[in-house]
C-alpha cells in the first residue's frame, strides 16, 4: 500500500485498467492504480521507468492513456467516469507531462554519460572490456571510481567558459525585403546582446534613448538607418544620435591589434589617392575597427588579469592619468625630458646573494670518495725507480709488438657474438614480437594498472570499508593472473620462446601480494 | 701540399703515465709494461699518419707532476718543421720507413725518457692529472684550427684518445666536466681505451662527445684494439660495427656521504642533494618544513569515525 510519507498529487477515480474498475493515483515519484474497493496498488510504476505516455486520439470513444516503460511493456488506463472522463484524461496527461521529464533525465542521464565515456574514450572501453564483460570485478566497482571524478569535472568545465560573441553577428541579421520598398531586419536577443558587448557606445545610447525618447523598435529602425551603421560612413546632421557614436570611434579609443591592408606608410604618405582607394581604405579601416572592437569585448569578460590587460589597451595610459591628476603632470614630463633609457642602471631581476657554507662540495663529482687502493710510500718509490730503470733503457721495438694468439683473441672478442659486442646484438623485444601481441599487452598493462591503482589506494588501511576491499581487491588481482595473465604468458612462450614480456607484470602483482600479506601479519601480531 | 680532396685530421693520444701504476704493473704483469704500451701507442700513431698526407698526430703524456707534450716537441732538434715533416736532418732508423713516422717515433721515445727521468715524487698527490693533460688537448686542438685555417683555408677534424690506467680522481671533477662540454662545444670526440679500472668520468666524457670508451680485456692485445676500435674517424665509425656503447651511470651523490642516489631530497636554494631529509641545508644553512603525511591521517580517522 502507498507509504504514508508519500505525496499524492492527484486521485482519479472511475479509472479501468484490464477491464477492471479502480482509482488511479499520481504520486510524488510514481503513479499506481488499484481496483476498487480494494486497498493495495495492482500497478505500480515509478516515473523514472516510464519512456513515454500516449493517450488515445480525440475522436474514439474510448478515452485511454497508455504508459510505456524502458523496459517495453505498457499499461493502458481507460477513463470511464462519464461525465469528466476527458477532463481527468487531460489533467493526467499534463500532471505526468511535467513529472516525467524531471525524473527521465535522472535515469537516462546516467547510462548516456556511462555510454558516452565509454564511446569517447577507446581505452575506457577496452578497460571496460577486459575487467567487466569477463568478469574480473563487477560494473558497479568499474564505475564507482570514474563516475565521481568525471561529474565534477563537467560541473568544472560548466562553469568557466562564457559564450564568445560570433565575428559574424552583423552580418548574419540579414534583411529580407519586405516586399515594398522596406527592408526587414530579425534582431533577436542574442544579436542585440552582441552589439551591446561589442560597442559599448551603442549601449549608452541605448540606456540613454530609451525608454524616455524612443521605443525600442524606432531605436533600433534609427540604428540601422543611421549611416554609422552602414559602409560609408558620411556623417550627416546633428540629429543622427549615432553621429556621436562615429566621432568617438574616430577618436582612436581603439585597442591597438594590428589590422588587415594596414600598414602605416601608406596612410600618411599618399595625400593623392584616388576616390576609390579612399573609400577602400575606409572600408578596411572600418572592418579592423569591427574585429577589434570584438576581441576586446571578448577580453573584457575575461578574468581578472584579461581585465587588466584590455584596459591597458583599450585606454591610452597616458590619457588616464592626465584626466585623473592634472598638477603631475607638468613633473612627468620632466622627468621624461631627464630620463635616458640607456644611462639607467640597468635593472635585473632582484637577486638574492647565495649564502654557501660548504661551496667545495660542489667541486666533487659522484665519484666515491674511498680510495680502493693504498699505497705504501715504499711502495710509491720503489715503482718509481722500477719504471725509470725501465725507461732509461727503452728502445721501441715496433716489430714485436703483438703475437697471433693475441690479436686472434682480441679479434674474436671484437667480432659480433663477441665478449665485447654482448649488449650490442640482443634484439629489442619490439622486433620479436607482433603488433597485436604488443597490443594485447599493453592492453594487459592497462587492466592490470587499473586493479593494482585500486588495491593501492586501499592503503593505509583505516576503515572496515577498506579492510574489505583490499582483501578483495587482491582476489580479484588473482583471477586477474589466473584468467588473462598464465594464458597470454603461455600462449607467447609457445611462440616466441625467448622473449619475456610479462615479467614485470608478475612482478607488480607479487608486490602486491607481498605487501597484503605483509599488512595481515602485523595485523595478526598486533591483535596478539 | 694543402691537399683539398682530403680533410685535415688531428689525433691527439693523451696516454696516462702514472709511474706508480705501471711501476706496479711491471711487477704485476712483466709481459705487458710501460715499454710495450709506448710501442703500441707508436704503431697506432704511425697508422694514423699513414692513412692520409693530412692526418697529423700529437701525444700528450698524462702524469702526476705535469701534463707534458711528447711529440711534436719543441725540445728536439731536428729543426721546426715538426707537423709537416720538413726536416733538415733525417735521423737514420735503417729500415727504409716513412720519415715523419720515424722522426714521430724517435721523438716520443726521447721524450718519454727524459719525463721519466725527471720523475720526483714532491707532493703527496699520486693522482694523474688527466684533466690538465685534456685541457692541454683542447688548446692544442684549436691553435692548430687556427692556424690551418689562416694558412690554408681548410677546416680541421680532431680527436681525442686517452688512454687510461690509474683510477679517477674525485678533486679533478669540476675541471674534468669543464672540458668535456668544452670538447662538445667544439665536436671534438673523446674516446677513451681503459686498461685496469672503469672510469666514469670517461664514460660520461665519451657518452657526451659522441666516442667510443672500451675497457681492454688484455693488455697484451693493446694495439690490436687500438687499430680496430679507435683508428677509424668519425665519418667511418657509423659504417663498421664496433663495440656498443656502455650504460652510463648518471647518478648524481648526495652531498653528505658521497653515495650514488637515485632518489634524493635537493635544497631549493643552493640545488645541494642530499640522501635524507634534515630540516636544514648544510650548505647554505636555509631552514625547511615539511608537511608530514601524519596529520593527514587523523583528519581522515575522524571522518571515519563520524558516519
Amino acid at each position: 500500500m502507498a507509504s504514508l510519507s508519500e505525496e499524492v498529487l492527484l486521485v482519479l477515480k472511475k479509472v479501468r485498467q484490464r477491464k477492471q474498475d479502480g482509482t488511479l493515483y499520481l504520486m510524488a515519484e510514481r503513479i499506481a492504480w488499484g481496483p476498487e474497493g480494494k486497498d493495495r496498488f495492482t500497478v505500480s510504476h515509478l516515473y523514472s521507468d516510464i519512456r513515454c505516455q500516449k493517450i488515445s486520439p480525440d475522436g474514439k470513444a474510448k478515452i485511454q492513456l497508455q504508459l510505456v516503460l524502458h523496459t517495453g511493456e505498457s499499461s493502458t488506463f481507460h477513463f470511464s467516469n462519464d461525465s469528466s472522463a476527458l477532463t481527468d484524461r487531460e489533467a493526467a496527461k499534463d500532471l505526468l507531462q511535467q513529472l516525467l521529464p524531471k525524473f527521465k533525465k535522472k535515469a537516462n542521464k546516467e547510462l548516456e554519460e556511462k555510454n558516452r565515456m565509454l564511446q569517447e574514450d577507446p581505452v575506457l572501453f577496452q578497460l571496460y572490456k577486459d575487467l567487466v564483460v569477463s568478469q574480473v570485478i563487477s560494473a558497479e566497482e568499474f564505475w564507482a571510481n570514474r563516475m565521481s571524478t568525471t561529474n565534477t569535472e563537467n560541473t568544472l568545465s560548466d562553469k568557466k567558459q562564457d559564450v564568445g560573441i560570433s565575428a559574424a553577428f552583423l552580418a548574419d541579421i540579414r534583411p529580407q525585403t519586405d516586399g515594398c520598398n522596406g527592408l526587414r531586419y530579425n534582431l533577436t536577443p542574442d544579436i542585440i546582446e552582441s552589439i551591446f558587448r561589442t560597442y559599448p557606445a551603442v549601449q549608452q545610447k541605448y540606456g540613454e534613448n530609451v525608454p524616455h525618447n524612443l521605443t525600442e523598435k524606432e531605436f533600433w529602425t534609427r540604428f540601422f538607418q543611421s549611416h554609422y551603421f552602414h559602409r560609408d560612413r558620411i556623417s550627416t546632421g546633428a540629429l543622427d544620435i549615432f553621429s556621436e557614436c562615429a566621432k568617438q570611434d574616430e577618436k582612436g579609443q581603439v585597442p591597438s591589434y594590428e589590422g588587415y591592408g594596414f600598414s602605416a606608410a601608406a596612410s600618411t604618405s599618399n595625400p593623392n589617392r584616388t576616390g576609390k582607394e579612399n573609400s577602400n581604405s575606409a572600408i578596411i579601416k572600418r572592418f579592423n575597427h569591427h574585429s577589434a572592437m570584438i576581441l576586446a569585448a571578448g577580453s573584457r569578460r575575461g578574468d581578472a588579469p584579461n581585465d587588466q590587460a584590455s584596459e591597458t589597451s583599450s585606454t591610452d595610459g597616458n590619457s588616464r592619468d592626465s584626466d585623473l591628476f592634472q598638477p603631475p603632470i607638468k613633473k612627468v614630463k620632466l622627468q621624461e625630458a631627464i630620463d635616458y633609457l640607456d644611462l639607467q642602471r640597468e635593472d635585473g631581476p632582484k637577486t638574492v646573494a647565495l649564502n654557501l657554507k660548504k661551496s667545495d662540495r660542489y667541486a666533487h663529482g659522484p665519484v666515491p670518495l674511498e680510495s680502493q687502493k693504498y699505497t705504501t710510500s715504499q711502495d710509491i718509490i720503489n715503482s718509481i725507480t722500477c719504471i725509470r730503470h725501465e725507461m732509461a733503457n727503452y728502445v721501441p721495438n715496433l716489430a714485436q709488438v703483438l703475437t697471433s694468439s693475441a690479436v686472434s683473441s682480441a679479434i674474436a672478442a671484437l667480432s659480433p657474438g663477441g665478449v665485447l659486442m654482448q649488449t650490442g646484438t640482443q634484439q629489442a623485444i619490439n622486433q620479436m614480437v607482433p603488433s597485436e601481441v604488443q597490443g594485447e599487452l599493453k592492453h594487459l598493462y592497462i587492466a592490470a594498472g587499473e586493479l593494482l591503482r585500486h588495491f593501492w589506494t586501499c592503503f593505509p588501511v583505516n576503515s572496515p570499508f577498506l579492510e574489505e576491499k583490499v582483501v578483495k581487491m587482491r582476489s580479484n588481482l588473482e583471477r586477474f593472473q589466473m584468467t588473462k595473465l598464465r594464458p597470454f604468458q603461455e600462449k607467447v612462450q609457445r611462440q616466441y620462446l625467448s622473449a619475456n614480456i610479462t615479467g614485470h607484470l608478475e612482478e607488480m602483482l607479487q608486490t602486491a601480494y607481498n605487501k597484503l600479506h605483509a599488512w595481515q601479519t602485523r595485523r595478526m601480531m598486533r591483535k596478539i | 701540399m694543402s691537399g683539398d680532396r682530403y680533410e685535415l685530421n688531428l689525433l691527439v693520444i693523451v696516454m696516462d703515465v702514472n709511474p706508480i701504476w705501471w711501476g706496479q704493473q711491471a711487477q704485476r704483469e712483466p709481459e705487458f709494461t710501460l715499454s710495450k704500451c709506448l710501442d703500441a701507442v707508436m704503431v697506432m700513431g704511425n697508422s694514423h699518419m699513414a692513412m692520409t698526407t693530412t692526418n697529423r698526430l700529437a701525444v700528450i703524456s698524462s702524469h702526476f707532476q705535469d701534463s707534458h707534450f711528447l711529440y711534436p716537441c719543441k725540445n728536439w732538434t731536428g729543426g721546426d718543421g715538426a707537423w709537416d715533416g720538413t726536416m733538415d736532418e733525417a735521423p737514420y732508423c735503417g729500415d727504409g720507413k716513412y720519415e715523419l713516422l720515424s722522426v714521430a717515433n724517435n721523438v716520443v721515445a726521447e721524450e718519454m725518457k727524459r719525463v721519466m727521468s725527471t720523475t720526483e715524487m714532491k707532493g703527496n698527490s699520486t693522482d694523474t692529472l688527466l684533466a690538465g693533460s685534456l685541457a692541454k688537448a683542447l688548446c692544442c686542438i684549436l691553435l692548430q684550427k687556427i692556424v690551418t685555417f689562416f694558412s690554408a683555408g681548410q677546416e680541421m677534424k680532431s680527436r681525442i684518445l686517452v688512454i687510461k690506467t690509474a683510477e679517477d680522481c674525485a678533486r679533478q671533477y669540476m675541471n674534468f666536466m669543464n672540458v668535456i662540454f668544452a670538447a662538445q662545444k667544439q665536436n671534438i670526440l673523446i674516446d677513451a681505451c681503459v686498461l685496469d679500472s672503469d672510469s666514469g668520468l670517461l664514460q660520461q666524457a665519451c657518452d657526451i662527445t659522441g666516442g667510443l670508451y672500451l675497457k681492454i680485456p688484455q693488455k697484451i692485445a693493446l694495439a690490436q684494439y687500438l687499430l680496430w676500435v679507435f683508428l677509424p674517424d668519425l665519418e667511418q665509425r657509423p659504417q663498421l660495427v664496433l663495440p656498443p656503447p656502455v650504460h652510463v651511470d648518471y647518478r648524481a651523490a648526495c652531498f653528505c656521504h658521497r653515495n650514488l642516489i637515485e632518489i634524493g631530497y635537493v635544497c631549493s636554494v643552493c640545488l645541494s642533494i642530499f640522501c635524507n631529509f634534515s630540516p636544514i641545508c648544510t650548505t647554505c644553512e636555509t631552514a625547511f618544513k615539511i608537511q608530514l603525511p601524519q596529520m593527514m591521517k587523523s583528519k581522515k580517522k575522524k571522518l571515519k569515525q563520524s558516519i
